[in-house]
């Protein structure tokens, strides 16, 4: 009993020890000298199942490895929207005039964490294995549908033929915005497994990046990565050279333990944060910083944006004057105010408003857009929404010296939005016969209750539940009843799928546009992809439900336009236009992603002045980061 | 009624308690609105920036359908379903985590979930029926209403709160313990063994807290009604003493329902374990159970369901099988 006494007191005291010592900065809780230690918050929290990390199947994509251990044969400059070449030894050789054989070469002399050399055996061995096997592993699809052969020149030098003429060469075998689809596997480790390659674990892996897997915890909260002695000659080891010896993903949890962790100095980067305790965060840690030092704080420049969807194919939506009532009677001010404290940026197409899509999209349609009628000649584009938005949260007591002014106010709030104008809205409703009915809510044209079922995320996404009551509070006001149903994340998703399932939806599933290639998006409008209105089968994309043979066609004859052709830009110019001023989607505004930094170890993060890349640590960008990013020389 | 006749309704009983249990938990998750495989696809679509054509998506569907075991009508499906679980028990593989099989996941999360909430219950029901035993039996003296109090104050805390203030006093304000631990990897040491004690301390801790209120509660309050009936009255006319008397007397006989309590608690562990496990960020089954609800992933909610019904099932079988052992008139009748 005394022993066992004695053990358990040690223990704790052992514990204790190390407690302090992780406080004081010294080394973390997973051995490393904390001052040579990145330390990151999971994107998705804890992985259920951190020993799946076979690329050919599901696998825990969000911790690290499209950052720091997948190598690409094209990258994507976050910042410029560019791609480059990765492992590629430049740019694809096009073959033939249809523009669907290609010859790639890859660059020499990039090897494996385990020493031996990535050659193109490792490339025709992924397709192989994904074609072979391709009922049975489930993430090979991307590449299975795309491809219709290939075949190796030499070690260094490899030919595929695209089912389709392929414009997008670049980032469907490479990188768009976050990471690829499709990861090669290397040949020596994965075909020693035959058949039951498709059962494989893959951990821990032999990767390709700068990094490798030096150990992760089974139960999911976390994974560290040490850098390689080797790196310079790594998939990306050309890029410059990482800072941090070891990064470290972990969850720390509910967002209150997160932000007292913060406080305390226990990591480095987060991902989504409410500005409440971003707020509560910087009052106690000066360290702790947002991605703009003024309003709106967050950064604004991932690839999709949030909109109302609206299943278009069903009653009474199937109007646009009921769609642009809808949108009329939105007071995005006032919501952007109540669910984000004000700190949004406002895009009306149907598409996040950045730096690299705003010159292409926004100010190309500009003028179209303040020169809209709808209805009886109405203007219903609001200009001028930014700079009031501004002068209302100066209104409400924000301190003038964190707002932004003169041309920073369009890049902060955006280019505008739709007029607040539920008695324009009313005009249109009566047009089509929708009047309001004694109990003060509108109703349908033959007089029966019209109430809207509005389907919002559960807590699972904050910002959007958030976001998804006070939509439905805005327009219960203008006289809509509205229903708001939170669901959770399973039931979310059926609601996109099935065209009998969903009514009103907020969502981001269609608006993924990262910069003049919208294809990768919008291609999913098509015909094949619409099912009827009351369908119960699940559609394979086309969440918006765009039906307009206008949007159809011009999705269609791009598709068969190289992506710097001027028509292509247009197609894509005249699509999200016609998307807007036939409401097809509500758009409402960028997604915000607040990335709260802490530099007390490490500095130099991506920022509003200082963007040299997206600041996302769960894009294939972080590799930006890691290169970029400086030790304080905090102990 | 013969012992053999007794044992062998009760054991009917818990098989019949688990064929509907093992049935409504087939049909649950079938009845929720969530496609699985939609799910996945929804998943794949995301990291591939949409770019996953109509076609690609329909042959996904196809052969995840075919995986997933979700191919033929419900009755066939069900059929598959309790032979597989009857005969090998087996979930078949997770949806969401494919190809790993559910029995892999349950089983590496089920020690952790056992080990915290199983020591914590049986300390909270210890120190709650202690305390409980002494305020009740002592209950017309002040410093015994003091103890009442500890209940008093404790029981009416939802846990949320409860924990996220211990987090706070205990790792923020007076950091004794980590905010998010990090539990040692690899072969388990004694030392890495006392990390696991350690940091299993703060979510032990607001465990037993949580759960000693109630104790405390119904203990003093049977404690009460025992100490008024006429065996102990006519024990203290004999002039026992006052320990004699709240051990022998009062405390067996108010433990009975306590003992009820405690073995049914013992088999509801897994229902305690997400709000702990979200909160502490402790391994277990709540949070696998929390992924699979989201993601319907049918297999590991059979698999981690059934688990708890078992461990119900059995609890109130042990439990009948035991309660003539410790209480006389049930034997008798």
């Amino acid at each position: 009993m005394t022993r066992l006494g004695r053990f358990l007191l040690t223990s704790a005291m052992g514990g204790l020890m190390t407690t302090a010592a992780f406080a004081q900065g010294a080394m973390t809780d997973v051995g490393t000298p904390r001052s040579e230690t990145l330390i990151v918050q999971t994107f998705d929290g804890r992985s259920a199942n951190p020993s799946a990390q076979n690329p050919l199947n599901s696998y825990a994509i969000w911790r690290g490895f499209r950052e720091l251990g997948w190598g690409y044969l094209w990258e994507m400059d976050t910042a410029t929207g560019k791609s480059y070449p990765e492992m590629a030894d430049g740019f694809p050789e096009v073959l033939n005039d249809a523009h669907t054989q290609f010859r790639i070469k890859i660059r020499p002399g990039i090897l494996w964490s385990d020493g031996v050399e990535f050659t193109t055996d490792d490339i025709i061995y992924s397709l192989d294995t994904a074609f072979k096997y391709r009922e049975q592993l489930t993430n090979v699809a991307s590449v299975t549908v795309y491809l219709k052969s290939y075949k190796k020149i030499d070690d260094y030098t490899f030919e595929v033929e695209t089912v389709n003429p392929s414009y997008d060469l670049t980032t469907r075998l490479g990188v768009y915005t976050w990471g690829t689809p499709f990861n090669w596997v290397p040949k020596h480790i994965f075909e020693a497994q035959g058949d039951q390659v498709v059962r494989f674990q893959n951990a821990p892996p032999v990767t390709l990046g700068p990094y490798k897997v030096k150990e992760f915890d089974p139960n999911g909260f976390w994974q560290l990565w040490e850098l390689r002695e080797d790196w310079q000659k790594s998939s990306w080891g050309n890029l410059g050279t990482p800072k941090p010896k070891f990064i470290l993903y972990k969850d720390f949890g509910a967002e209150e333990t997160r932000a007292l962790a913060f406080v305390q100095n226990q990591y480095d980067v987060d991902t989504f944060m409410s500005p409440d305790s971003i707020d509560a965060a910087k009052a106690r840690n000066p360290k702790v910083e947002t991605f703009s030092a003024t309003f709106p704080y967050h950064d604004m420049n991932d690839a999709c944006s949030y909109g109302v969807y609206i299943n278009q194919q069903r009653a009474p939506y199937d109007m646009p004057e009921v769609r642009w009532a809808l949108a009329l009677s939105l007071d995005l001010s006032q919501i952007g105010i109540s669910a984000m404290s004000g700190q949004f940026k406002a895009a009306a197409l149907p598409l996040p408003d950045t730096p690299i899509t705003g010159p292409i999209f926004y100010e190309a349609n500009l003028q179209a857009l303040k020169g809209l009628t709808i209805g009886d000649g109405y203007k219903p584009f609001d200009a001028e929404f930014s700079t009031q938005l501004v002068e209302t949260l100066k209104a409400q007591g924000i301190d003038p010296s964190l707002l932004p002014t003169g041309d920073a106010i369009r890049s902060g709030f955006g280019a505008g939005w739709w007029k607040h104008d539920p008695a324009e809205a009313e005009k249109l409703l009566g047009s089509v016969g929708i009047k309001k009915s004694a109990d003060g809510f509108y109703a349908l044209p033959d007089g029966s209750p019209w109430v809207i079922e509005f389907v919002i995320p559960g807590d699972w996404n904050k910002v959007l539940q958030r976001l998804g009551f006070s939509i439905a509070d805005s327009w219960r006001q203008a006289g809509f009843n509205v229903n708001a149903r939170q669901v959770d994340n399973g039931e979310y998703t059926t609601v996109q799928n099935t065209n009998s399932r969903n009514e009103l939806q907020i969502n981001w599933s269609n608006t993924c546009v990262y910069n003049s290639n919208w294809l990768g998006n919008w291609n999913q409008f098509r015909e094949s992809n619409i099912k009827p209105a009351d369908s119960t089968d699940p559609l394979s994309g086309n969440y918006a439900r765009i039906t307009d043979q206008q949007v159809l066609d011009l999705v269609a004859e791009g598709a068969a336009l190289p992506l710097d052709d001027p028509k292509f830009v247009q197609n894509g110019q005249e699509i999200a236009m016609r998307i807007a001023s036939e409401m097809q989607i509500i758009n409402l505004m960028n997604i915000p992603t607040t990335i709260p930094t802490n530099s007390t170890y490490w500095t130099n993060f991506p920022k509003q002045n200082n963007f040299y890349a997206a600041p996302y640590t769960w894009w294939s960008s972080f590799k930006q980061t890691v290169v970029n990013i400086e030790p304080t020389g905090q102990q | 009624m013969g012992v053999v006749s007794f044992v062998a309704k009760r054991i009917g009983l818990y098989l019949a308690v688990l064929f509907i249990g093992l049935t409504i938990t087939f049909m649950l998750p079938r009845l929720m609105p969530i496609n699985p495989v939609d799910g996945y696809i929804g998943q794949i679509q995301s990291r591939a920036n949409g770019t996953l054509t109509a076609e690609a998506i329909a042959e996904l569907r196809v052969n995840l359908e075919q995986l997933y075991g979700l191919k033929g009508d419900v009755f066939t499906q069900y059929v598959s379903y309790l032979k597989r679980i009857v005969l090998s028990f087996d979930f078949g593989p997770s949806f969401t985590y494919y190809p790993q099989p559910v029995s892999a996941m349950i089983l590496n999360a089920l020690p952790w979930t056992l080990g915290l909430l199983l020591t914590s219950t049986v300390i909270a029901w210890l120190l709650g029926n202690l305390v409980g035993l002494v305020a009740g039996y002592f209950h017309k003296q002040k410093a015994a209403s003091l103890l009442e109090f500890v209940g008093i104050l404790l029981y009416p805390i939802p846990y949320y709160i409860l924990a996220v203030t211990m987090l706070l006093l205990l790792a923020y304000i007076f950091p004794v313990f980590p905010l998010s631990a990090t539990f040692p990897v690899g072969q388990m040491t004694p030392e890495k063994f006392g990390m696991v004690i350690y940091n299993s301390l703060l979510p032990g801790i607001t465990l037993v807290l949580a759960g000693f209120g109630w104790n405390i509660l119904s203990m003093k309050a049977l404690t009460v009604a025992t100490t008024e009936e006429p065996y102990v009255t006519y024990a203290r006319l004999k002039g026992t003493s006052n320990w004699t008397r709240m051990t022998r007397y009062v405390f067996r006989n108010a433990l009975l329902p306590q003992v009820t309590a405690l073995a049914l608690s013992l088999g509801m562990v897994f229902n305690g374990a997400l709000l702990t496990e979200m909160i502490f960020s402790y391994p277990g089954i709540g949070l696998v159970m929390r992924t699979a609800a989201n993601g319907g992933d049918y297999n590991v909610l059979y698999g981690a369901i059934t688990i708890s019904i078992i461990a119900v099932a059995t609890a109130g079988l042990v439990i009948d099988l035991l309660y003539p052992l410790l209480d006389p008139r049930i034997r008798h009748k």
